[in-house]
């Protein structure tokens, strides 16, 4: 109780106002009331009772985390952090080369960035996780939804159509050679409509409408709640041009970065940021250019 | 959208004018600002400033849209989804054509057959859509000069002499062909820019660029300081831009671009500005094995624009008079070649060419090695291992007004 007032979420003005009447921690705000509050500043009841209701839920919080119990903490042993990771699901992509490498598959709850040079494959592979990520349970997929954000305009639905048909055939195969119940029942639903019906695409011009479109992630997520894996195809294109000020840029691919993995915790979703990267040129192995992606520099080998 | 102002995002009123003196006017402004900043500027408490953050981010978000929606669109429309280029194996690979909604570039040599393809698909696109076209008018921006009208109505003619049977409706083709020719960077911008109008007013259905390399070459040299950043600058804003207007009125856009020659050293020279001689020695160096300078030509302007252009057409030489016509990048196709020449009527594929001893080099399409002639003519010419000849012959390939001869 004996918590100093600044740190907590009141609107700046106010906060400059309590200063200056006098206050110093939470306990002198609790115990003066909203009328009393209210001539003292000189703000009306209602916003005085606004403020310690916000007061209020702010300790109610830290009582909470001092207490060591529920939700809003994050805290468990890493005997229960492996339980769930092993409990969770992958994204598999039937290249079996590929999934034993990730380890089983593209992992939920974290962030995969795949870079490479125009025209590797990086939109592809895009493409195809958001079909796989649709896969059914009993095929070894985890059944989910998929958030695609296009920033460069490569998305070709056609492209789409095809790899859906071959992954739809592909798992009518394993059913016959199987014949199992489930998988039948499975197939029933997942056919080429529900796959296209269930990715859900959105084309950012620029990088405004990039940074509006995550901030809006995770009401979005909440009405669709069976998404498992958010694409961001080209991160890095709508960054790379027009920006004087590098330090805005770096600040805002963090706070990007932030808000995926928050999205990435929170649902249980898989995040892909894209980007594209030019490796160093005569290097075919990859192995050497470990770049963090929040202090690469801009490397411009124009020719 | 990012341009928006606050005012129209419903924020209210005191609050924009609040906003308006700490230099916040646009959405972009605002979503640019920190949770800390955003509170010390509008005064209002966290929780409040994140609602606020939605309400300007709901303003400005992508509407969605489900990829079966996409689908649905596109079965219905089936024919503006592509501009069918009559070469039918190519039209194969790539699904129906130039896509719509996306731009392509056409890469190659000098006198290799760029403003050809660009001529043929002009009239192409001026078709009725029965027979493949697009039924609109063209945009043909021209820097180099090399739109020959001449040239247009013959193709026309040979192409599709049941169509075009009288004069009256070639010309009525080449009145829906409209030209522009500009000769700066600066001036090429704001053209494009201004597109936007003219394409609803004259129903444009193709827009062409020939060519953005030889506007940006002549004045960026890249050896200078701060010239790289500036025509990455240029040639990203000019993306992004015709990448707009492509998928607003979902039409083609079609680029051409030029050659560059890169050393496995790091340095990069212009291609078109070494002497034959020079080229023959650098190509040399490339199939030798000892050397440590080997260079290879690839398409130029570097790795940003190799990003921003969705599909890449490459055109080389083979042996003369073929060509050769590789599908370099494509969200839609395999990388593929095929051979053609260049008649009367444009460009005319080889069908049945023996097609399966491409070098698969489809690793970087920015480091796609691509023939120039005289890596072809080397092997018939250095017998009489006369430079001179060569550069003869260098410069009579660069005639526009028809086929070789």
């Amino acid at each position: 109780m004996q918590r100093d007032l600044g740190s907590l979420p009141l609107a700046p003005a106010l906060r400059a106002r309590l200063v200056a009447a006098g206050f110093q921690t939470v306990q002198e705000l609790l115990e003066t009331g909203p009328c009393g509050l209210s001539k003292e500043i000189g703000i009306s009841k209602e916003e005085a009772l606004e403020a310690l209701q916000v007061v209020r839920q702010e300790c109610h919080g830290d009582a909470a985390r001092t207490a060591g119990g529920s939700g809003a903490t994050r805290k468990c042993t890493a005997l229960e952090l492996l339980e769930e990771e092993q409990a969770q699901g992958f994204i598999i992509t039937f290249c079996s080369a590929l999934d034993n490498i990730l380890g089983g598959g593209v992992q939920l709850t974290k962030i995969t960035e795949i870079c490479g040079a125009p025209g590797v494959g990086k939109t592809q592979l895009c493409m195809q996780l958001a079909v796989d990520v649709q896969i059914p349970e009993c095929f070894g997929g985890v059944a989910g939804e998929a958030v695609f954000i296009d920033t460069e305009g490569s998305f070709m639905v056609d492209r789409v159509v095809d790899i859906a048909t071959a992954c739809v055939q592909h798992c009518q195969l394993i059913a016959e050679a199987h014949q199992e119940e489930d998988n039948l029942k499975a197939l029933e639903t997942f056919s080429l409509e529900s796959i296209l019906s269930h990715i859900y695409y959105f084309r950012c011009r620029d990088y405004t409408e990039l940074l509006a479109q995550v901030y809006l992630l995770p009401d979005f997520l909440s009405e669709h709640s069976k998404v498992r894996l958010v694409v961001v195809d080209g991160i890095a294109f709508p960054f790379r041009h027009d920006f004087e000020d590098l330090s805005l840029r770096t600040r805002l691919l963090n706070g990007l970065a932030q808000q995926l993995i928050i999205v990435a915790n929170d649902h249980k979703s898989a995040s892909h940021g894209f980007r594209d990267v030019q490796p160093p040129a005569v290097t075919q192995n990859a192995e050497g250019t470990e770049m963090n992606p929040r202090k690469r520099p801009r490397r411009e080998e124009e020719k | 959208m990012a341009a928006k102002k606050l005012r129209r995002a419903r924020l209210s009123q005191e609050l924009c004018e609040r906003l308006s003196r700490h230099q916040i006017i646009t959405c972009q402004d605002f979503l640019c600002l920190s949770l800390l900043e955003l509170m010390k500027v509008t005064g209002q408490s966290y929780h409040d400033v994140q609602k606020l953050l939605c309400k300007v981010s709901r303003a400005c978000a992508p509407k969605m849209q489900t990829a079966y929606e996409m689908k649905l669109r596109k079965s219905v429309n089936p024919s503006s989804a592509f501009l069918s280029t009559t070469l039918h194996s190519l039209d194969k690979v790539l699904h129906g054509g130039v896509p719509c909604g996306s731009l392509t570039e056409i890469t190659s040599p000098p006198g290799c057959g760029k403003t050809q393809f660009c001529i043929m698909v002009s009239v192409l696109a001026t078709l009725p859509v029965s027979m493949g076209g697009l039924d609109g008018a063209v945009i043909y921006i021209d820097t180099e000069s090399a739109f020959s009208a001449e040239r247009l109505i013959e193709i026309a003619g040979n192409r599709f002499p049941t169509y075009f049977d009288s004069d009256e409706k070639l010309y009525c083709m080449t009145r829906s062909v409209h030209l522009y020719r500009e000769l700066t960077c600066d001036s090429v911008l704001k053209r494009i820019m201004s597109l936007e109008e003219e394409i609803i007013s004259k129903k444009v259905k193709l827009i062409i660029i020939d060519s953005v390399a030889s506007v940006v070459r002549k004045e960026f040299d890249t050896q200078l300081q701060g010239n790289l950043a500036e025509r990455s600058n240029f040639l990203a804003r000019g993306a992004s831009v015709l990448k707009y207007l492509a998928e607003e009125f979902s039409i083609p856009v079609i680029l051409t671009n030029q050659i560059t020659t890169s050393l496995s050293n790091g340095l990069v020279i212009q291609a078109d500005l070494v002497s034959p001689a020079d080229d023959l020695s650098l190509s040399e160096g490339a199939s030798g094995s000892g050397k440590r300078e080997s260079g290879c030509v690839t398409a130029a302007l570097g790795n940003t624009w190799s990003h921003s252009v969705n599909t890449r057409l490459i055109l080389q030489y083979h042996d003369l008079p073929t060509r050769q016509l590789l599908v370099a990048k494509s969200p839609v196709a395999p990388f593929s070649a095929f051979f053609y020449t260049i008649e009367k009527s444009g460009l005319v594929l080889q069908d049945g060419k023996d097609q399966t001893n491409l070098t698969l080099e489809g690793m970087n399409p920015a480091l796609q090695t691509i023939r120039v002639r005289n890596t072809a003519l080397k092997d018939t010419l250095l017998d009489a291992a006369l430079p001179s000849t060569t550069g003869l012959l260098y410069c009579w390939s660069e005639s526009r007004g028809g086929p070789r001869s």
